[in-house]
């Protein structure tokens, strides 16, 4: 994942586990963890913040 | 470099309570935290953040809020204690980001008319912080009986609370450092 401002290749540091918002996200809920995953980046020059919901049971996870 | 950026802390001052005492709190932490090179505190008064009650989460996010939350390396929450909780529009605030979160230390200080200093209010926001992803430090400060901690203009008249905050500070500063290399350059897997 790029950084939106800096372009940079964010670092991925972290995994929470999350709540389905919907129930088509609550059929991509991976049972072995029970919860949907939110990987988490940050940018190693401006510090800013992005994520992406992971959802391993939905076919548009890629 | 990516490292020499200042230290961003917002200080969340967690109520839109009327005449609240917690704002000369908040605000005296802020000023501490500016009075320290490399730092960079930044009040963020949930009064003014138009809050909604139509919808609940990242529904109701403020744009401005979520872009400096981002940015930040730790945070200090100031919660005045109400019936032994916390206030609901800073639940509800807390409940609107997450990404923001994950990641970086915060500092509480608790707020109350008596004597206990928020100590109840700390110890029931301590599993919120934990599922939002904040890691928790092991230094509160406490505003006991606030209404005798400052004056009538928001001046502080009791110096030993700089020591308290100073002590604090260290600990949260050293965390935010610590989790900033961490967000930036360890990955995961």
């Amino acid at each position: 994942m790029k950084c939106r401002e800096c372009q940079l290749e964010m670092n991925h540091h972290a995994d929470k586990p999350v709540d389905p918002a919907s129930a088509e996200e609550a059929r991509g809920v991976d049972p072995a963890l029970g919860a949907i995953v939110e990987a988490v980046h940050c940018c190693p020059e401006c510090g800013s913040t992005e994520s992406e919901r992971i959802a391993p049971g939905l076919a548009t996870h890629g | 470099m990516g490292s020499d950026r200042p230290v961003l802390i917002p200080v969340i001052l967690g109520t839109t309570r009327k005449g609240r005492m917690s704002a000369p709190a908040a605000r005296l932490i802020t000023d501490e935290i500016n009075k320290r090179a490399g730092l960079r505190g930044e009040l963020i008064d949930i009064a003014e953040l138009g809050l909604r009650t139509d919808d609940v989460g990242a529904a109701v996010q403020n744009p401005e809020l979520s872009d400096t939350l981002k940015r930040a390396d730790a945070l200090v929450i100031v919660a005045p204690e109400y019936n032994h909780g916390y206030p609901g529009p800073l639940k509800q605030v807390l409940d609107s980001y997450l990404k923001e979160y994950i990641h970086k230390p915060v500092g509480l200080a608790g707020v109350s008319a008596g004597s206990f200093g928020g100590t109840r209010v700390i110890q029931n926001l301590l599993p919120v912080m934990r599922e939002v992803g904040l890691v928790t430090i092991f230094w509160d400060v406490n505003f006991s009986k606030v209404q005798d901690v400052f004056d009538d203009d928001g001046k502080l008249l009791d110096e030993a609370y700089v020591k308290r905050i100073d002590k604090f500070l260290n600990e949260l500063v050293w965390m935010a450092r610590t989790l900033r290399y961490g967000r930036e350059n360890i990955p995961l897997d």
